[in-house]
């Protein structure tokens, strides 16, 4: 009795050792294993460097971001051929119509982000009453003005009148040439369905040249008042361009801004003669260019209205990837 | 001796006599693993409360974040101007697009139509969506009215529904690329 205190004590600390190793057994050095070579630290990079880098992956990302549009784009093919023969050729506004709840015109129900009437200044919830003065008050007003938009050429202002909240509202919505109406000549029978981003704005030559909408501000130091600048021309020449030229026309089509520029070169094909009205350190010029070829492999596809069918034209360049 | 101790004295040996014959021994170190592991439960259970309380924070955060975003006009990255863009009523609920889309429209609404600077083959890239877009809405139009097939027309919708998410990762990632560091 008198010793069963003294051995629960050694009993007691006996166990608080094993376990204190136990706990400590990553600490014991039964077996060390071999010590791996310390790597050499890799030099921190420089502020330059991480620059570079990340005007490099900027760069990558802006060019995924634009490989997105255009595969989403293709992806849209199938289903819209197979619309587009019931609808036939015609321009682009970019709004979804339907009448109006009191019949007194097509209530806007979508507006296309960056469409044509989008960039009017058209709304949700408008109602189009009139267009080019012809006042939409028949049975179906939303088909009314599709058959107007029939008749109507590519670049062409439209007239358009809308009730806002009851107030009547007038707008210039210049409609785009829509399915049918792209293709060399602009020709209204042209059978080309579904318009493509050209191959050359996607890669080379075109890709990475920048424009500048003048301001008359900025304009004075180029000596004019509008047009738009280039501000870093195609690197290898292309349509004869040079940074700080100020493109006042193209084939006498004056684009309004940087914008428009784009979709006025994007509207013509590889190989297709345009002149440049430019002005350049103060003096205009007339360059006579030539729209530089696509990437081989670049495919155009056609539609007949009539039968449905497709056919590919495969148009071949030299320009690189 | 004195007498006045005796009481005492025998007071103490009763209190004596009542203790139990040992102390209670310290627990030993299967107890200790009992307490050990009950400490731990208790511990954990006090963890699991606090990630709990966490994770309802942030639930109730991003609840906040989709509510604003969906319920009210919104400010662009970069402190764009913020436009409003209203629903589109008179669609069907099926054919309705989702609330996102309208989140996404009104943030590329908020975009400026025309940047200071284009690069072309990136504003091309763009005005092939856009142009995209704008011809899905006209046929939506056309074939509408022409007494279409719902299911065609709920086609149509839901490839503009997808064209505009494209859009808006585009301009999205073309922001970032763009963005000055």
């Amino acid at each position: 009795m008198s010793k069963s205190p003294w051995f629960g004590f050694c009993g007691t600390a006996a166990i608080a050792g094993l376990v204190l190793v136990s706990l400590a057994g990553a600490a014991v050095p039964v077996a060390a294993p071999p010590v791996p070579p310390v790597p050499v630290a890799p030099s921190a990079p420089t502020q330059a460097e991480i620059d570079k880098r990340l005007q490099a992956a900027q760069k990558q990302l802006e060019q995924a971001a634009n490989e997105v549009a255009r595969l989403s784009t293709q992806l849209s093919d199938t289903m819209l051929s197979e619309v587009m023969p019931l609808v036939g050729p015609h321009v682009i506004i970019g709004v979804q119509l339907e009448k109006a709840a009191d019949h007194t015109g097509a209530r806007v129900r979508e507006v296309s982000p960056g469409g044509p009437a989008a960039e009017a200044g058209i709304r949700v919830d408008d109602v189009i009453v009139a267009v080019n003065g012809t006042e939409l008050k028949g049975e179906n007003p939303p088909h009314q003005l599709s058959s107007i938009l029939h008749g109507v050429k590519p670049d062409t202002p439209l007239s358009v009148r809308v009730l806002r909240q009851g107030k009547p509202l007038d707008f210039k919505v210049t409609a785009r040439g829509g399915p049918g109406l792209f293709g060399p000549g602009h020709d209204m029978d042209f059978n080309v369905a579904l318009p493509e981003l050209p191959e050359m704005f996607v890669n080379r030559p075109l890709r990475d040249m920048e424009l500048a909408t003048l301001t008359p501000r900025l304009g004075s130091y180029f000596g004019s008042d509008k047009g738009v600048l280039v501000v870093r021309a195609p690197a290898d020449g292309t349509l004869r361009l040079e940074d700080g030229d100020v493109i006042l026309a193209i084939d006498g089509r004056e684009p309004k801004s940087g914008s428009h520029a784009t979709r006025i070169l994007s509207s013509y094909q590889s190989g297709e003669r345009v002149t440049l009205r430019i002005i350049r350190q103060h003096k205009a010029l007339d360059l006579e260019t030539t729209i530089p070829e696509r990437s081989a492999r670049h495919e155009t596809r056609y539609l007949s209205p009539e039968a449905g069918t497709r056919a590919t034209q495969v148009v071949f360049g030299n320009d690189e990837a | 001796m004195h007498p006045d101790l005796d009481p005492q004295r025998s007071g103490l040996a009763r209190l004596l006599r009542e203790l139990p014959e040992s102390a209670a021994a310290p627990y030993g170190y299967r107890e200790f693993e009992q307490r050990a592991l009950a400490r731990a439960h208790q511990e954990h259970g006090h963890a699991g409360g606090r990630r709990l309380a966490v994770a309802a924070v942030l639930f109730l955060a991003a609840l906040a974040v989709l509510l604003r975003l969906n319920g009210t006009p919104h400010t662009a990255p970069h402190g764009l101007g913020a436009a409003e863009v209203r629903g589109a009523p008179g669609l069907d609920p099926e054919d309705a697009p989702a609330p996102s889309a309208g989140t996404a429209e009104r943030w590329l609404a908020s975009l400026p139509s025309e940047p200071a600077m284009v690069r072309v083959g990136t504003r091309a890239a763009v005005m092939g969506l856009e142009d995209r877009i704008a011809q899905v809405d006209d046929l939506l139009t056309a074939t509408g009215d022409a007494g279409s097939a719902p299911e065609r027309l709920r086609a149509l919708q839901q490839e503009r529904s997808r064209l505009v998410g494209t859009l808006v990762q585009v301009r999205y990632a073309q922001t970032l690329a763009n963005a000055s560091p």
